[in-house]
């Protein structure tokens, strides 16, 4: 007779679950707000949002229990407070642009708020646990989600978007359940940490299964990290939905993608599988150089962004080959200042949003647009600027601490090289960075019409991007209590 | 007076940022007021100077980023005072020699940004905030080339940025290498340049990081074959902001060698001096040859200006006192006296709007002061005794002849070729009969541009004669380096070559 199952619900530890139960109810409430009453505006949804967003980040910062949890299928250790945080505070940043001064379809809908949050709890799943069957269920919760909210900024190209996405999305869902498949027939288990007991135990062996695994698990990652090739998504999606979302997407998914790559790759980098550093360590290279050379061709501001942040990706995932405390301290730090230049970056053209195309019949934000910018909206011009410089890493500007301390872990780790092609790379992608500097301060402006860099600026945009210039501009005084943080919680889970 | 050097970093930055507050009318007043001060904020800072003291003084310190070692540390000794002099005076002679009318204000208060970062370049002690600086600098340059130069501006600007960029990122990699050998052989992390300077690196490494280092200088210097981006920059820059690239950015890079690479890498310096001789004479003659082919005065200002940071780079490498102080102060002279070229080419541009050759001559007739002025700066830039220019090449060619008598010798060749091209250009523009009608009623120099020319030829002459001042100072620091250097050195060779260029039996 079967032992009747008795788990007490202490063991279970729920409190690792609350962060994303709060946001899951949290959709829901939205949901039947929506059903009682019709009609609200989209500010009381916003609200509601941050509100959930913020009691999600207190449940977070403030878990003080156990690592494991229910069923020891959740890990709450230190990267998966940090990339939390991380998640949640560019979400919290994020979801104020919808209070846009011109109305825009997707945010008439509350069920937009809704999958918003259902998305976030996903993403969070995915960095708590490393429990190969949990990571997938929070990817595809997130990425569905994701994908319909591309699909509601409701223009034919958004819908192009969202179909590209889903169906590349798929596959790269399809490679990850088939890694985790020959991981589990090699080991029995779908849990990583205990994995590595099994696979070392027999010494890798059959290698070539392993290997199999592992380029599987690479093609999955690679596609949501969108590194060199599995990138080919990332332009189009990132230019067929609104820039807000789309500065959103550089950064929130990824670092979730992040972290699961820390998880899965970290060890078998470790156990000195050298083919796998080899195989990273070429994306990597692969991935900064080639997008930075697309991007040098790129007409338009959005899809030049797009091909920059894989370029920023691949950079960061250079931290994974390194795969030393400092370097997966440098990650979660360049990441960090990544959010907040890239979000307002991408914000300063969602503020130019325009509905019909009038600068460029193909592109909604071509360099032609923000010609003389400096002698139209100085301000705006001055700002756009110095987020392309913190991007390009001119220091002092934010991303160029990350870029140091990154760069610095490869050199401690020896990575000389990888150094030097990193900073080589950061020379190549000042090009198209400057390109926009140039052509909004030298060019003489073509439209005289001084509104349109601003058509849709309201209080709350403006907030967001002087916020995040602020953080651009004195991010010297932050990288130290940043570092500490960071480095203390990457240490205690072991990375 | 303990924080004069943070108050002279950031006084033009936060004047600046006021600029945005004043109107266009005002701006030129409150631009020249600002660099003024800054101008005598920094003669303070002379005056307090201990000139018997070689090492660093003013110092300021505290940590920025400790986990890492970054800390704010400034300090500033004989080497990098009268640059730091330079800068804030160079800029006050430009600001008040500016003529131009369209958006002044951007241009004003970018100017004081820049102001800011050459400041910022001199005194910093800490690596990554030189660093900073460095990098910092290229952004108001960029915008000052890109918005107010000639027709292929953006093309100039562009270019001036891409290749100065590339290479400080280069050193960048060996910055943080060499902070990476510092925490290995102390355990401590430091970025503080006198920590470095103390650190014996191993000599195969001393090659490497030599090289990482000197992609960035040599860019910035330019030393051939880096130097195509200075002829575009000069001859597409507004005249203030050639004037301030010859005269300061310019040194920035020749700055990098002496705090740098001699003191942290002497091995390596030593083991390189021959290649990068031939590379300063190739520079020294190489370019004279293209100055003199050339039809555009701003061009022939701009190659003499490569041929002229080629002796400044064989003084530094001369491995001596002599040497190197000569180099120094010909980093002073000759920003001082392209700056003044510069600014008088930018004279007659706007009168004229050309700056042909052809189009001139005779020009001594209708514009006696300027012809005069011309001819002096002329002079001090040949390099005619008295004047400011002789004093530096002539330490830093007898500096060098204790190391090779016979480069000195081709070093040398390019005093000659410097006559030739000045005069020439000199023969072509001022004397001969006034052949062109255009030329017939221009005007001679305004009070203005008397004012910000005189001081100049005052400057030229003096130092010229009496550069005592000056030459102490930078000597005392220069001596204590090279102490530094010789106990430092590992390798037989460079203990010996230091020895060498140092005893005076050794020149015969």
């Amino acid at each position: 007779m079967l032992e009747p199952i008795s788990v007490s619900i202490a063991s279970l530890n729920l409190a690792t679950l609350a962060p994303m139960l709060i946001l899951i109810s949290g959709g829901l409430i939205i949901l039947c707000i929506d059903l009682i009453a019709k009609n609200l505006s989209k500010q009381l949804y916003v609200v509601l949002s941050i509100l959930f967003l913020l009691l999600d980040l207190g449940a977070v910062l403030g878990y003080q229990g156990a690592v494991r949890g229910f069923f020891d299928v959740m890990l709450v250790d230190g990267i998966s407070i940090l990339s939390q945080a991380i998640i949640l505070f560019a979400s919290m940043l994020f979801i104020p642009l919808a209070l846009t001064s011109k109305r825009f379809h997707e945010y008439t809908f509350p069920e937009y708020f809704a999958l918003f949050l259902f998305m976030i709890s996903g993403f969070q799943f995915m960095v708590s646990s490393d429990n190969l069957i949990l990571i997938f269920i929070g990817l595809e919760l997130g990425s569905l989600a994701l994908y319909t909210l591309i699909a509601m900024h409701n223009r034919d190209r958004s819908f192009e978007a969202a179909i590209k996405y889903f169906t590349m999305g798929a596959m790269a869902a399809g490679f990850f359940v088939m890694g985790a498949l020959i991981l589990y027939a090699l080991t029995g288990t779908v849990e990583i940490a205990k994995m590595i007991p099994v696979l070392e135990a027999r010494n890798y062996d059959p290698i070539v299964a392993v290997l199999a695994a592992v380029s599987f698990l690479i093609a999955a990652l690679g596609f949501k990290l969108s590194q060199v090739p599995f990138h080919t998504w990332t332009p189009d999606v990132y230019e067929g939905s609104s820039a807000a979302l789309a500065g959103y997407m550089s950064v929130v998914p990824k670092i979730a993608g992040f972290v699961v790559a820390i998880r899965i790759f970290e060890f078998l980098i470790h156990a000195n599988i050298v083919w796998v550093q080899y195989v990273l360590y070429t994306i990597v290279v692969i991935t900064m150089t080639l997008s930075n050379i697309m991007a040098l061709v790129q007409q338009d501001v959005k899809r030049m962004l797009a091909y920059s942040s894989i370029s920023h990706a691949g950079f960061v995932m250079a931290a994974i080959v390194i795969g030393t405390t400092q370097a997966n301290s440098a990650l979660f730090l360049y990441w960090v200042l990544f959010l907040f230049t890239n979000l307002g970056a991408f914000a300063m053209l969602w503020v130019s949003r325009h509905k019909s195309k009038i600068w460029h019949d193909r592109f909604d934000h071509p360099y032609t647009k923000f010609s003389g910018m400096i002698s139209i909206m100085p301000f705006g011009a001055v700002v756009m600027g110095l987020f392309m410089m913190s991007l390009a890493g001119v220091p002092p500007f934010s991303l160029f601490w990350g870029k140091l301390y990154l760069m610095g872990a490869a050199v401690n780790a020896g990575f000389i090289w990888l150094a030097i092609i990193m900073a080589i790379n950061s020379a190549i992608s000042i090009y198209y960075y400057l390109k926009l500097v140039v052509y909004m301060f030298l060019h003489d402006p073509i439209e005289n019409e001084g509104t349109i860099y601003v058509k849709n600026a309201s209080t709350a945009l403006k907030t967001i991007i002087g916020f995040s210039t602020v953080v651009t501009i004195f991010a010297f005084l932050l990288i130290n209590p940043l570092l500490e943080i960071i480095t203390a919680y990457v240490k205690a889970s072991g990375f | 007076m303990d924080s004069i050097l943070t108050l002279l970093i950031f006084f033009p930055f936060i004047a600046g940022m006021f600029g945005f507050m004043i109107d266009q009318k005002s701006i030129r007043a409150y631009g020249i007021s600002v660099a003024f001060i800054e101008f005598a904020l920094s003669l303070v800072l002379w005056f307090g100077f201990d000139s018997q003291n070689p090492g660093f003084q003013f110092i300021e310190q505290f940590p920025l980023i400790p986990q890492y070692g970054i800390s704010y540390f400034l300090g500033v000794d004989g080497i990098s005072l009268f640059l730091v002099i330079l800068s804030t005076f160079m800029t006050l002679i430009a600001l008040i020699g500016l003529t131009i009318e369209k958006d002044v204000k951007n241009l004003i208060i970018s100017i004081l940004f820049l102001e800011m970062t050459m400041v910022g370049v001199f005194v910093s002690l800490d690596v990554i905030i030189f660093y900073v600086f460095w990098e910092l600098s290229l952004v108001p340059m960029l915008y000052i080339i890109g918005a107010w130069g000639a027709k292929l501006r953006i093309y100039a600007a562009i270019k001036f940025f891409l290749y100065t960029f590339a290479g400080s990122l280069i050193m960048l990699v060996g910055i943080l290498y060499m902070a990476y050998l510092y925490y290995q052989a102390t355990g401590v992390w430091s970025f503080a340049i006198p920590d470095w300077q103390l650190l014996v690196v191993p000599f195969h490494i001393q090659l490497w990081l030599f090289a990482a280092f000197f992609i960035g200088f040599a860019i910035k210097v330019p030393m051939f074959p880096f130097h195509t981006w200075l002829p575009y920059a000069h001859g597409q820059a507004p005249t203030i902001g050639s004037v301030i690239l010859a005269a300061v950015l310019l040194k920035m890079g020749t700055y990098g060698f002496v705090r740098f690479s001699l003191p942290m890498f002497p091995d390596a310096s030593i083991y390189f001096i021959t290649p990068i001789a031939v590379i300063a004479i190739i520079m020294v003659i190489y370019t004279a040859m293209i100055a003199y082919a050339q039809e555009d005065m701003k061009q022939v200002i701009a190659y003499s200006s490569i041929s002229h940071m080629g002796i400044i780079i064989i003084g530094t490498f001369a491995m001596n006192a002599e040497g190197i102080t000569g180099s120094i102060f010909l980093m002073l002279s000759h920003g001082i006296v392209s700056g003044a070229l510069f600014m008088l080419v930018g004279n007659i541009y706007d009168r004229r709007h050309t700056k042909l050759m052809s189009e001139f001559g005779g020009l001594a007739k209708v514009m006696p002061k300027y012809a005069t002025i011309f001819g002096i700066m002329l002079m001090a830039s040949v390099g005619l005794p008295l004047t400011i220019g002789f004093v530096g090449e002539f330490l830093s060619l007898i500096g060098f002849y204790k190391v090779s008598p016979t480069m000195t010798f081709l070093a040398g060749t390019g005093i000659i070729l410097g006559a030739v091209y000045m005069l020439s250009l000199y023969k072509k523009s001022f004397f001969g009969e006034l052949t062109n009608e255009k030329n017939k009623n221009l005007k001679d120099l305004n009070k203005m541009e008397l004012a910000s020319l005189i001081p100049l030829v005052l400057l030229v002459a003096y130092l010229g004669i009496y550069p005592k001042p000056v030459l102490n100072p930078i000597d005392n620091s220069v001596k204590n380096m090279i102490e530094l250097m010789e106990k430092k050195s590992i390798t037989k060779e460079a203990k010996e070559l230091i020895k060498k260029a140092n005893s005076i039996e050794e020149a015969k």
